[in-house]
């Protein structure tokens, strides 16, 4: 049974087609890289899947039940966790109470008191590596600490689906390496499938994803193995365009 | 237990507060404005102090308020088996208005945000106005006057004690139940929820959190306060109610100044924020009549401009880490 099915998956912003009839499934476990330059429609599939647009056509399938018009808010505790590109801390409370909220509202709803949570909130702080900066306040922390204090959040959710968008931006490779480590970790110990959002950090792709589903303007162009789609011919053209001699 | 130590001082100001007033002769005046305006800053921050948004109609749930007192009292007094019973029909009418006008105002005005919803709120504070006074309702813009309507009931005596000494009393109540409230949303899921929707409503969302329910939560438990302060401080204490009185936006201008001063979406913040302005505005016009509000005005944006958390908000950058932390929130 698939963990998560994109059926034909439609939408249109106006006159562009942000997403053209995408298909995808998602097994329990699986770690997914979804790659494409920018515009390619991965920020709007993403928000297709955590339910902050819906789409014009198709079909969302979440563990054998049709979520396609669920609100976003319902989703969390079916278990979607999700980052963001730009982390979206709660600025003004601290690191704790941000994880707290991960654990409060995510799949552990109503089965967990707040004292519970910030247990819960504790224990992937320190996974994380956070804990000196757990009574901070979020908007105080750096752009990395940041991501990390994002992740324990959507960890803390206990999901068994995790949405990364753009994780690995903007880091030091070493610290790549790191999170990547982590993410298998975690996957291992959790059984989550993550779904990770990559640009063109290629490096966390190819350290992380089993998978990786390549998107060109709104379509899916090539859904395979990871070393199989990255020397596919027409992922290299979407991403450096044709060799000189071919254009002639 | 040590989750609710900051009520300590909140409720001990009231009780030194209530003291004063009780003890020292001619002071009780004074003394009930002054918990009229913390009872109004600390409803009104459960709403605007937690999610951050900014209800410009805030007093039409005064008004409602003392619009339902007004037509409890009038309507019933004449049943003498009833008794105090009368001030309690009231206080439900007035509840009753007040979560009628919340559900709708929650219904219409909480799907819009920032400057739309401050303007949604005035729009519906004013078109009230304007109904009452234009259909002629509950006396039309003659308003309601109950004071016969209580000495019937009560006989003069009575009534007397009522409206100089009871309805205040019934705010120093409400502001204490308001601040009660306030920290028991701030420690559970509720408060938890509201801070997540106040950073970022959108990510809050996706984090599960079903944004409307609780600032529906919020806006109404304020609402049903605000209801309560109008009920006492204006129905049963002054017995009469006029619709060009009591829909005043300036009013609200008042609340959002209390809990600016005091500190937005602290506990303490809306009391002393109430004590500092109500104080200032009576000594003001005390020794500089007719100038008050000229003096006033620079001394509230010089506060605002040292302090942009608010006063409490200050203190408590001051005292963390220290002893004094957990009484402060």
């Amino acid at each position: 049974m698939a963990l998560l099915k994109l059926e034909n998956i439609t939408k249109t912003f106006g006159g562009l087609m942000a997403l053209n009839d995408v298909s995808l499934e998602i097994e329990h476990g699986e770690l997914i890289a979804i790659v494409g330059p920018n515009g390619a429609g991965k920020t709007t599939l993403f928000n297709i899947i955590s339910g902050v647009y819906r789409p014009d056509k198709g079909k969302i399938i979440f563990e054998e039940r049709d979520i396609t018009r669920m609100p976003a808010y319902k989703r969390a505790p079916l278990g979607f966790g999700r980052t963001f590109q730009i982390p979206r801390p709660f600025n003004s409370a601290t690191v704790r109470e941000n994880v707290a909220v991960g654990a409060m509202f995510g799949s552990l709803a109503g089965k967990v008191s707040v004292d519970d949570s910030l247990e819960i909130a504790d224990r992937y702080i320190e996974l994380v590596g956070l804990e000196a900066h757990k009574d901070k306040e979020a908007g105080s922390l750096t752009p990395v600490e940041k991501k990390m204090m994002e992740m324990a959040r959507a960890l803390a959710m206990k999901p068994k689906l995790l949405l990364m968008d753009e994780a690995m931006a903007g880091m030091h490779p070493k610290d790549i390496d790191e999170m990547v480590r982590f993410l298998k970790k975690i996957k291992e110990k959790e059984n989550i499938a993550v779904v990770s959002m990559v640009e063109h950090v290629m490096r966390a792709v190819v350290g992380l994803a089993e998978r990786v589903m390549v998107m060109h303007q709104g379509s899916k162009l090539v859904d395979a193995k990871t070393e199989e789609a990255l020397t596919e011919p027409r992922v290299i053209e979407v991403y450096l365009g044709r060799p000189p001699d071919e254009s002639k | 237990m040590v989750k609710y130590y900051p009520l300590i001082p909140v409720l001990a100001i009231y009780l030194v507060m209530f003291l004063i007033g009780f003890y020292i002769e001619g002071m009780w005046q004074m003394v009930a404005l002054l918990a009229f305006y913390c009872a109004l800053g600390q409803s009104w921050n459960i709403f605007m102090g937690m999610t951050g948004y900014v209800d410009f109609g805030y007093v039409t749930f005064i008004a409602l308020g003392t619009y339902g007192m007004a037509l409890g009292i009038s309507y019933t007094h004449q049943y003498e088996w009833l008794g105090i019973g009368i001030i309690f029909i009231g206080l439900i009418l007035a509840l009753f208005l007040a979560s009628l006008s919340a559900l709708l105002e929650s219904f219409i005005a909480l799907r819009l945000r920032g400057a739309y919803f401050a303007i949604a709120c005035i729009g519906i504070n004013e078109g009230l106005k304007h109904f009452i006074e234009g259909a002629r309702i509950w006396g039309g813009s003659d308003g309601i006057i109950f004071y016969g309507a209580l000495i019937q009931a009560f006989g003069r005596e009575t009534s007397n004690h009522l409206t100089a000494f009871w309805a205040d009393f019934a705010v120093f109540i409400i502001a204490a139940l308001a601040a009660i409230l306030n920290i028991y949303y701030m420690r559970s899921k509720i408060g938890y929820a509201l801070t997540a929707v106040r950073e970022d409503e959108d990510a809050a969302k996706v984090m599960g959190i079903n944004t409307t329910k609780y600032k529906t939560i919020a806006f109404l438990t304020s609402g049903l306060l605000g209801a309560a302060v109008g009920a006492f401080a204006w129905g049963v204490k002054l017995a009469h109610v006029y619709p060009g009185d009591v829909f005043v936006i300036h009013y609200t201008i008042e609340c959002i100044v209390v809990v600016l001063l005091g500190g937005a979406g602290t506990l303490l913040g809306p009391v002393v924020g109430g004590l500092v302005y109500g104080l200032s505005k009576y000594w003001l016009a005390v020794v500089l009549p007719g100038f008050q509000l000229l003096v006033f005005a620079p001394i509230i944006i010089i506060i605002i401009v040292v302090f942009p958390e608010g006063i409490i908000g200050f203190v408590k950058q001051k005292t963390k880490s220290t002893p004094l932390a957990r009484y402060i929130i």
